[in-house]
């Protein structure tokens, strides 16, 4: 009798957590439609945008996934440590952010021979470095030749930018305002290239002296003994915790009344580990400013004016996202074999295999069930917010079982067992690993969307997920041992920048690095082109050139495109003078942005 | 007695070398090469390998690699961890206080309050209230502490514009502004931090306890002399808690001793879902880059942890129980 | 003294909540022999617009008729203003359920071919799914995959339950039976393996192995890692009633007859802690099940597209996803209630083994 009673209050407690569950799936009404946003009309208020006058004062708290490993701009070589070296130091010219144009920076003016090869720098007036000293040509030519060009310095990002066909610029000093840079040849980058963030010889020369330059600039060092001329200056770093910078009173640049910017006083980086608790301190209001994902867009906007921010959707990302099949051909000293098998090689260096599964990647799902909608099927190596080179008129992969498998059939693939999956026409099994790195949820979903669409052709996919540093060994090393991985690039405005990767010489020509030579008539061509246009100082010939490596690179496919996702950001409305650009998101401008009374425009 | 104490705890130490060379064993015996990520590495050179390789002795077959673990054991040397670059023991000590920290709380609050409602339940025997702590203990039982975990997870997150409820942090040990706060707000960081876990570990162990808190008690008050001391007329409050609570708690400390094994298990995955830096999440990092060194080393810290903890309810038993002295 | 057996009956009477679990366990363990009976679609078979599809909901009313059988409606998505996912029903098509209905072909126990399910939809149609529980981000079926996954979790308990009796009942029965020297060092050397945290020596074991070994594989290195861990409790209590039933006259009488040892053992002692070690055993296989879960949860064991329901926890793990897709969390009831039916059958059985109650 009691127990009856007992399993009444069972039954209860079952009945009330299912009803639970099943109000939590009632189907939601219908209350608009997703916006269709216009990234030209944001773009050309973007460029329109007039800033207002700031007033001082006040912090901006945003957050990082990672510790920097250093604050060396010149040694280091990850995306962290980029960013908060761009606060400090800066270049000679400076690439605006909404226009991506070349503008004077630290540099006023400059000159050009007519044959492209001799440039001549005239340095800006009344600038300082944060410890007073002057700034001078002195700063520009010691960067140069001690730092970047020196080869003792290791490792060193920004010398391969600046060596051109092995050899290097002569920097040379005319006055202590005047710096005077002779090339070797026509390099079409180089204007870019000089926004390379420039150090004090009064600081650093002494390291460079004694040898010891890798090891300073480093998470030890004493963030009061680092002079910048940036905006911004670090001001504390407690490792996974906080990094913070301070406003740089000497920095030289006004608004229009003449007031010295930056008006912040602080820029503090949380360092988050878990992307789930970033967004609920973000809606919280411990944290500014957020990049989120499309699949988080939701529970962002719905609380838009309760958590008073503000969301901005500003189009494609730029970078890519691909799926790469091995087509080494280069046979291993050691064992005498091909790295890559002879039959995989016929199946992946075969354009109509790749074609094949082009075709079958269901990039509609991939964006509908990852990004929540928010994204965009990717065709070639250029993503649209990269600006002028950006080729829109590339082949494209509509999703098409049928067509793949036609493609597969021409090229002799077919089930001729009834296994269920296809032999080539010598009878083997298609079946290959499919990697991709693990740690990123979203990744790992697209992968997975991407494996059962080649599954859907008759492959035997044996899909892993690897950690990221294992996967690049695997891809930059002998044995190669890789068959299919699904990886990403940043992308960048110049695409002389991405050499490495086009260049059939490049170490990260990851379908076939380092060739002797270019194993094909495709990819010698855009060794040609990649040779050519980066010594043609007309944009419009080069654009030309460039346009046609990302039809050959559609055409070829050996990177087989994605999709891109959308650039979601969030910040709070405290702040004023705040730009949303597709091509720089929305703090492109921090040394203008300001604490604002009011909330937002 | 204590000449017993003292043999069963010299026995520990060869107990625990003997599950460490058999994992060692199995690990050395599966495929896989932890220096692989090195000798793929270009900025690594083949010297740099080779003397890696020399000082742990990689080439020699696996019992005398487990020779030379045990020689550095001696010197209190674990090995080096390469996954994370560092010695095995600085990268343990960073972590495990924090683990300690959740299972010490834990363990706190499960006595605290299972004691309390177990004698309540004995006390009240088949009232409703015991009805209800017995359902609510059949269900804590079985109730695994990760699902138990995700469903508080999935809850706090939703209500999350509830005041106080929204403020439990769902992950991690201290907020990003930790070192900004003042000693009491730090202490009240990690407090908040700590409801969660401690919350999930303390309700599966609860229930267990509590079941046989009330077991115990109940046959306690059964026995005869305490239909003798009620005789006498002692008040009740003394016959509960000056007596038969006395000898009920001999077993509970006994099972103490085993439930151990469990909470520090249950700690492990929990910290784990829920971001903890503690030993857990450091033993999955570990398997998941194959870094023998440190998943050894984590082994062992478990086991001794484990036992300390033992060996603190033997002492506890000896204090409480005057028969377990002579 | 009474049988085993009939004490058991008896007492089970008393023990509602063990009827309960033995319920609740002949219901499951029916489902996994079934499994491709019982799930109406395979476990990798998904429709992309069916992404996280809420439970389908049945209607008995169709245009203000009642209908029997009831009708489901296809489903598609859309995104609203904040991207969020709105479900619609085409009312416009429906479906009519139906039982013992053709389905996806798939193989009985992975032998017989069959096409017909216990219920579905009529027709199988592809662009009108039943899922029952919902789907997960690629469109599965929630309640198939459950199903299928009920293979893996319900079994690991036995197959590994097998192994550590084998071990657990050699290494108990021998070390009472003897007794004295070999008794301890056997005794200790048992103990070693409860020196170490389960979990600990779980993972510690596992990492002997590539993180992602084919399911397969891992299904069965999982069995061999927990018996390994859960063996040596299990000896120590056979050791323990095996010293009692050793000093019993019928042993000495066997020994007499000249009986071998080994003999004695296995058919004489053993036997009689039957009782005991089915109890143990029963209490011990939700051990094996959290263990399973515990690997899939964290990535190390049961690999996509199988199912496991500890691997088809771990997208739980991600806060974010369950507050808009809850029914993914439906695998940890099922866990909690197999972990719950065997704790409530191995009391019971305890009670019924123990002659003083």
């Amino acid at each position: 009798m009691k127990e009856t009673r007992f399993n009444i209050i069972k039954i209860i407690l079952a009945t009330s957590f299912f009803a639970f569950f099943y109000s939590c799936t009632q189907t939601q009404k219908i209350s608009g439609e997703l916006e269709q946003i216009d990234y030209t009309a944001i773009q050309k208020k973007a460029e329109n945008f007039v800033p207002k006058i700031g007033t001082y004062g006040g912090e901006i708290i945003l957050s990082s996934f990672s510790d920097p490993k250093s604050f060396n701009p010149i040694t280091s070589t990850e995306v962290t440590t980029s960013e908060f070296t761009s606060y400090m130091y800066e270049g000679l010219i400076k690439i605006n952010p909404v226009t991506l144009k070349p503008e004077p920076g630290l540099a006023e003016k400059w000159e050009v021979s007519n044959d492209g090869l001799t440039w001549i720098f005239y340095i800006r007036k009344n600038v300082f470095w944060s410890d007073s000293t002057p700034f001078s040509a002195y700063d520009v030519e010691f960067t140069f030749n001690s730092l970047v060009l020196n080869d003792s310095i290791n490792p060193n990002s920004s010398r391969d930018m600046f060596v051109i066909e092995g050899k290097k610029p002569k920097v040379s000093i005319i006055d202590s305002m005047t710096v005077k840079f002779v090339l070797p040849i026509p390099f079409a980058p180089f204007l870019r290239a000089m926004a390379q963030e420039i150090l004090p010889k009064h600081k650093y020369e002494k390291y460079v002296k004694s040898g010891n330059f890798s090891n300073s600039l480093g998470i030890q060092t004493p963030p009061d003994s680092m002079v910048g001329t940036g905006p911004f200056l670090l001001e504390s770093f407690i490792s996974s915790q906080k990094v913070t910078f301070r406003r740089n009173p000497l920095y030289w640049q006004k608004d229009s009344a003449g007031n010295r910017l930056p008006y912040l006083s602080r820029v503090i980086y949380l360092i988050v580990l878990d992307q789930n608790a970033e967004l609920l301190r973000f809606k919280r209001g411990e944290i500014d400013y957020l990049r989120a994902k499309g699949e988080d867009y939701p529970t962002l906007k719905k609380d838009e004016t309760k958590g008073n921010y503000t969301v901005y959707r500003l189009g494609p990302t730029s970078g890519s996202y691909f799926i790469i099949f091995n087509q080494n051909t280069s046979i291993d000293p050691k064992t005498k074999k091909p790295y890559v098998d002879f039959v995989k090689q016929s199946w992946f260096r075969n354009p109509k295999f790749r074609k094949a599964v082009a075709h079958a990647l269901d990039k509609e799902s991939m964006i509908r069930i990852v990004m929540n909608g928010l994204g965009y099927p990717q065709w070639g190596p250029m993503s649209p917010s990269e600006g002028f080179f950006y080729n829109p008129n590339v082949e494209k992969y509509p999703y098409d079982i049928t067509k793949a498998k036609q493609l597969l059939a021409e090229a002799g693939f077919s089930d001729k067992n009834g296994d269920g999956f296809i032999e080539d026409s010598a009878g083997n099994t298609v079946e290959f690993s499919f990697y991709t790195n693990s740690g990123n949820i979203e990744r790992g979903k697209l992968a997975e969307i991407a494996r059962k669409d080649m599954e859907q052709l008759g492959f035997k996919v044996h899909f892993q997920l690897l950690e990221f540093n294992s996967l690049i060994q695997k891809i930059d090393n002998p044995p190669y041992a890789w068959d299919a991985i699904m990886l990403g690039l940043t992308g960048g405005v110049e695409p002389h920048f991405g050499k490495n990767v086009w260049h059939s010489t490049g170490t990260l020509h990851m379908w076939f690095p380092r060739q002797k030579a270019p194993s094909t008539l495709w990819e010698a061509r855009i060794d040609t082109i990649f040779d050519t246009a980066v010594k043609i100082l007309d944009e419009n010939k080069r654009k030309t050139l460039y346009d046609e490596w990302q039809k050959i690179a559609a055409d070829q496919l050996p990177l087989i495109y994605t999709v891109l996702k959308e650039q979601i950001f969030c910040i709070s409305n405290r702040f004023g003078n705040i730009n949303p650009s597709p091509n720089g998101g929305i703090l492109h401008n921090l040394e203008r942005i300001y604490v604002s009374s009011k909330n937002k425009n | 007695m204590r000449d017993d104490l003292i043999r069963r705890t010299l026995l520990l130490v060869p107990q625990l070398l003997i599950v460490t060379f058999i994992t060692f064993l199995f690990i050395n015996l599966a495929p896989g090469d932890i220096l692989a990520k090195y000798r793929f590495d270009p900025r690594i050179s083949q010297e740099s390998i080779k003397k890696l390789e020399q000082k742990y002795h990689f080439d020699k077959p696996a019992i005398v690699q487990y020779g030379y673990w045990l020689i550095r054991l001696c010197h209190f040397d674990l090995g080096y961890s390469f996954s994370r670059e560092a010695d095995v023991t600085t990268v343990i000590s960073e972590r495990i206080g924090n683990t300690l920290l959740m299972s010490s709380f834990a363990i706190l609050f499960t006595w605290l309050i299972a004691l309390p409602l177990g004698i309540f339940a004995a006390v009240k025997q088949y009232s409703w209230g015991d009805r209800i702590l017995s359902l609510i203990s059949y269900f804590g039982m079985s109730l695994p502490g990760f699902f138990l975990a995700l469903l508080l997870m999935f809850f706090i997150y939703s209500f999350s514009n509830i005041p106080f409820l929204g403020a439990i942090p769902i992950g991690g040990m201290v907020s990003p502004n930790h070192d900004q706060l003042s000693l009491i707000g730090k202490i009240c960081d990690y407090a908040l931090h700590l409801i969660l876990p401690v919350l999930v570990l303390t309700a599966t162990a609860l229930a267990g306890l509590q079941r046989i808190t009330r077991g115990n008690m109940l046959e306690e008050l059964r026995k005869q002399y305490i239909v003798t001391a009620r005789a006498k007329g002692l008040p009740e409050n003394q016959v509960i808690y000056k007596h038969a609570l006395k000898n009920a708690i001999n077993p509970l400390i006994t099972l103490f001793g085993f439930s151990l094994s469990e909470l520090l298990s249950g700690a492990a995955l929990l910290e784990i879902i829920i971001n903890w830096p503690g030993l857990g999440s450091l033993m999955l990092e570990a398997v998941r880059s194959q870094d023998t060194f440190l998943v050894m080393g984590i082994m062992l810290m478990g086991g001794i942890m484990l036992i300390i903890g033992n060996l603190i309810a033997d002492l506890l038993l000896v204090i409480v129980d005057p028969r377990v002295r002579s | 003294m009474m049988l085993f057996e009939t004490r058991l009956l008896k007492k089970l009477k008393k023990h509602p909540l063990a009827i309960i679990g033995i319920v609740i366990l002949c219901f499951f363990y029916l489902i996994m022999i079934f499994a491709e009976f019982i799930a109406p679609y395979d476990f990798d078979n998904g429709k992309r617009d069916y992404s996280y599809a809420p439970p389908t909901k049945i209607h008995f009313f169709h245009e203000n008729k009642f209908t029997f059988p009831p009708v489901i409606y296809p489903y598609s998505y859309t995104f609203n203003q904040y991207a969020e996912r709105i479900y619609l029903e085409d009312i416009s098509k429906p479906y009519k359920l139906s039982i013992f209905t053709k389905g996806d072909r798939v193989k009985l126990f992975g032998i017989i071919p069959i096409n017909r399910h216990l219920f579905g939809v009529k027709g199988n149609p592809d662009n009108c799914r039943l899922y029952l529980l919902g789907s997960d981000a690629v469109g599965r079926d929630l309640f198939s995959r459950i199903v299928y996954g009920s293979r893996v979790s319900l079994t690991i308990g036995f197959l590994g339950v097998a192994i550590t009796f084998l071990l657990g009942f050699l290494v108990g029965g021998i070390s009472g039976y003897y007794g004295g020297k070999i008794d301890s060092v056997l005794m200790r050397f048992a103990e070693c393996f409860m020196l170490v945290p389960s979990f600990f020596l779980l993972l510690a074991l596992r990492s002997a192995f590539p993180p992602k070994l084919s399911s397969i594989q891992v299904y069965f290195l999982i069995i061999i890692i927990l018996s390994f861990i859960e063996w040596a409790g299990f000896a120590r209590i056979i050791r323990g009633m095996s010293l009692t039933i050793t000093k019993q006259d019928f042993v000495k009488a066997a020994k007499s007859i000249g009986a071998s040892d080994l003999r004695i053992i296995i058919l004489h002692i053993l036997p009689q802690t039957l009782s005991y070690a089915i109890v143990a055993a029963t209490l011990s296989i939700p051990h094996y099940i959290l263990g399973e879960s515990a690997l899939s949860l964290i990535g190390l064991g049961i690999q996509e597209p199988q199912a496991s329901w500890g691997n088809l926890l771990s997208v739980a793990m991600n806060v974010s996803d369950i507050q808009y897709h809850p029914w993914i969390l439906i695998p940890g009831i099922f866990i909690f209630l197999t972990v719950m039916a065997f704790n409530f059958l191995g009391d019971a059985l305890r009670d019924a083994a123990d002659p003083n109650k």
